[in-house]
């Protein structure tokens, strides 16, 4: 392993080289010292009621305990995001599993558990081609192993669904960890999960302000098209002003590109969000398991970003490369 | 074309601890690998301390649903029944565990639901709505059950009688029911001893008996439970013959 690929997964010594990772954790940092007092602040003047102010201390309870967990692993070396990343992909699949019935055909969901695994073994090595060609491979293997049992009912069934697992949390979501093997990664995925996370609070906030038109009332009837656009507007302005900063001295820092970024952000987190809706509604249920409090599972929490990992991977791909200049093969060698 | 059938895991949404002791709870991958190897170690731990010998293997029915019942004496009766079970039947196999021993702290439920596949029978409020759940969950899934009509250890070796509850898991119904005698394993394990000794323990499995003409009520939940102690009993070797 070259001194370079020890530092980038294991070293914590650059963790804040870029201003964005610095001024982005300060900022979260305070705003969740900040918000209990917040919170009491308006109870205290009775601007919410006591049902309010329990919702968002449970709330705030769970952003306290989600926050490092994300923030974390970014700041530690990419070795930790990675494995952070294949922790999170298992957990996703775990509760689309229960909630599709998916886990009762073991022999499938093991295949995408392993896959996941394997996929998270080829970011850690950076090595591409594995981390591609696991997808038409997963695809085979679940079609070969849900053969095994000779039980042709529910086949395609149980194809079709191990096959969206892998590559809703194999594949897709594992972009993020693959995002850790450019030396630049921290400030990146910062600016995606700051940026996906405000895109849903953007949306909130001003479908609250000024929403009528309802987006999509029968897969999610809160949402609003005004907060759509709302959420467009300023996610791509969030994205324009911390990606200048992100992507400094490479092309993708042009207002342009970081204008086509935010609103891929902005759309594909969206669309994420209501592909879920679009699977709670389907399966009937409200929230895809109980894992965290406030929220619902972790799937409820994570969905936006699920569409955003691979949009904006490929995006930084085709203009400037992941990981072009480091080592690759870092544990298979050769 | 068979219609898409997407159906939640029944416990979906309940947190951890309500989870384990569940009547709904369904096992997923990594309740079902550790169960594997538990089961693994209990049957070469059985093979190696008791000399398990096992009588009668051919009638434990390949297919879910059937419930095995036994005489009760000791901690280690259920690890033997479950010993001549084949590994498919893994997580379809629950225990019906006392809940007031194998469920009241978090620890000892995590360990009864993910290692045992245990499911809890309140013995003080074991009314005929968790008896419906579980006769319901016997025949829609279908799942099998290891139970132990009596209800507790017995104290001293000597059967107590098989209570009616096992009737009506099993009245009306074509689940076949598979009584086995335990031998051995009250001297192998008193209920005052913490380790089991290394005694031998034989297990006769008997032939199933179904009771699909025997009507769902107290009478017939009562005939069920007589005709189960006959048939365990029967099992039992004769001494000194």
């Amino acid at each position: 392993m070259s001194p370079a690929a020890r530092d980038r997964l294991f070293g914590f010594s650059h963790a804040f080289d870029n201003p964005v990772t610095l001024v982005v954790t300060l900022v979260v940092g305070s705003l969740l010292l900040l918000a209990p007092m917040l919170v009491w602040w308006l109870a205290w003047t009775g601007r919410i009621d006591r049902k309010m102010k329990s919702e968002l201390i449970t709330r705030y309870w769970s952003w306290l305990v989600i926050t490092p967990l994300i923030l974390g692993p970014i700041l530690l070396g990419a070795a930790w995001t990675i494995v952070g990343i294949a922790i999170l992909s298992l957990l996703c699949y775990r509760e689309y599993a229960r909630a599709t019935g998916l886990f009762r055909e073991k022999a499938v969901s093991a295949v995408v558990v392993l896959a996941i695994v394997l996929r998270s073994f080829a970011e850690l090595d950076h090595w591409y081609r594995l981390f591609v060609a696991l997808v038409p491979f997963t695809v085979g293997i679940i079609a070969i192993v849900a053969i095994l049992r000779d039980k042709p009912e529910g086949y395609i069934q149980r194809v079709s669904l191990g096959v969206l697992g892998y590559v809703l949390f194999g594949s897709c979501l594992g972009h993020l960890g693959y995002l850790a093997n450019d030396q630049n990664y921290r400030p990146i995925l910062i600016l995606i999960f700051l940026s996906v996370e405000l895109n849903d609070i953007f949306a909130f906030i001003v479908g609250k302000l000024l929403g009528k038109r309802k987006l999509a009332p029968n897969t999610s009837p809160k949402k609003t098209v005004a907060g759509a656009v709302g959420a467009l507007v300023l996610t791509t302005l969030l994205v324009m002003g911390l990606g200048s900063f992100v992507f400094r001295g490479t092309v993708l820092a042009g207002p342009g590109y970081l204008a086509f970024m935010g609103m891929l952000i902005s759309i594909l987190g969206q669309f994420g969000d209501l592909m879920l809706s679009s699977i709670k509604r389907d399966l009937g249920v409200k929230d895809m398991a109980a894992t965290i409090p406030g929220h619902g599972g972790l799937l409820d929490r994570f969905d936006s970003i699920i569409l955003v990992a691979p949009g904006v991977f490929h995006f930084i791909n085709y203009f400037v490369g992941v990981g072009a200049d480091q080592s690759v093969h870092i544990f298979t060698g050769g | 074309m068979k219609k898409w059938e997407l159906k939640p895991a029944k416990d979906l949404g309940l947190p951890a601890t309500e989870r384990f002791r569940s009547l709904r709870r369904e096992s997923g991958l990594v309740s079902t690998g550790m169960q594997l190897a538990w089961w693994s170690m209990v049957r070469g731990y059985m093979a190696v301390w008791h000399r398990l010998q096992i009588t009668g293997k051919h009638h434990i029915p390949v297919q879910s649903p059937f419930i095995m019942v036994a005489n009760h004496a000791s901690h280690l009766d259920a690890l033997v029944l479950a010993s001549p079970l084949t590994w498919r039947l893994c997580d379809r196999i629950f225990l019906v565990a006392a809940g007031d021993v194998f469920f009241e702290t978090p620890m000892v439920s995590a360990f009864a639901a993910g290692m045992l596949n245990a499911l809890p029978l309140w013995r003080k409020k074991c009314g005929p709505r968790a008896m419906g759940q579980l006769r319901q969950r016997l025949l829609e899934e279908p799942c099998s059950y290891i139970l132990f009509p009596e209800g507790s250890r017995s104290r001293d070796g000597q059967s107590t009688g098989f209570k009616p509850g096992l009737g009506m898991l099993v009245a009306e119904t074509s689940v076949p029911v598979v009584p086995c005698y335990l031998d051995g394993s009250f001297e192998a394990m008193k209920p005052n001893q913490r380790l089991p000794r290394p005694r031998k323990i034989r297990l006769n499995i008997g032939e199933p008996v179904s009771f699909e003409t025997v009507a769902n009520q107290r009478e017939g939940w009562v005939q069920i439970a007589e005709t189960m102690e006959r048939r365990v009993l029967e099992l039992a070797p004769r001494r000194g013959a």
